[in-house]
């Protein structure tokens, strides 16, 4: 399922500097929705650039979330990047929430 | 893909978190594949920004631009013989520190995807279980 037909769900990942965590949170983030069956075009960029983006998920830690909730309808805080299993949590219920994933 | 520029060092001294960082770095700047002020930029952004380099429970990720002295791939490690903390409301204290630079905005993407892989594995609990240098440095080097 998607956000509309036809339409992979735009996912962007976000950094403070736009080369390494954001990279990281990206691969999981593609991990997690593969894992949920969700079609997905990810993409990570810095905190700055990700100002003028918009995407369906925004992913970042904790502290860049409050700064991104004009990129996306759905904004998640991540604290540990090595926790696969709790982002595919996270994205489950926000894309529930959202109706996007039945 | 270019050849990554790897060191580890193990039982490192750091009074606080950015002795941590200059201390992963401190290899790399004296092989010459980081400038001595990229470690400076990475705690300026963290001053800035918040402890963005803690990725989770015990582990951080020093990184920079490629324009902030980045000039060669490369990737290191400290081990701290104490923890220190970030500031991170979750994942202090910290006894890894890794650092990583890339000269562009491409050549990492291979070697950051393997470190990420390695760090699901447990490269982390390795390094901090590695008895010398040269076990540590192995044990990252598999990463390239």
């Amino acid at each position: 399922m998607s956000p509309a037909p036809n339409r992979p769900l735009t996912v962007l990942t976000v950094c403070g500097v736009g080369m390494g965590s954001s990279l990281i949170l990206k691969m999981n983030a593609e991990k997690a929705l593969a894992s949920l069956g969700v079609e997905a075009k990810v993409e990570h960029t810095d905190v700055s650039s990700a100002r003028g983006m918009k995407a369906d998920v925004a992913i970042a830690q904790g502290l860049h979330a409050d700064d991104l909730g004009s990129v996306a309808p759905v904004v998640l805080a991540i604290s540990n990047f090595m926790d696969v299993e709790g982002l595919r949590r996270q994205l489950e219920e926000a894309l529930r929430e959202q109706g996007w994933l039945s | 893909m270019t050849e990554p520029v790897i060191d580890a060092i193990v039982d490192v001294r750091a009074d606080d978190w950015r002795g941590a960082v200059h201390a992963a770095c401190a290899p790399l700047v004296g092989v010459g594949a980081l400038e001595p002020r990229y470690p400076e930029r990475c705690i300026a952004i963290a001053e800035d920004h918040g402890p963005y380099m803690v990725l989770a429970p015990g582990i951080a990720l020093a990184h920079a631009r490629p324009e902030d002295g980045a000039l060669r791939l490369c990737l290191a490690a400290a081990v701290l013989a104490a923890p220190v903390e970030f500031g991170h409301d979750q994942n202090d204290p910290v006894d890894v520190v890794l650092a990583f630079a890339s000269p562009d905005d491409a050549a990492h993407l291979v070697l950051l995807r393997n470190l990420a892989e390695h760090l699901l594995a447990g490269l982390a609990d390795q390094l901090r279980l590695a008895p010398d240098r040269a076990t540590a440095v192995r044990a990252l080097s598999a990463v390239r």
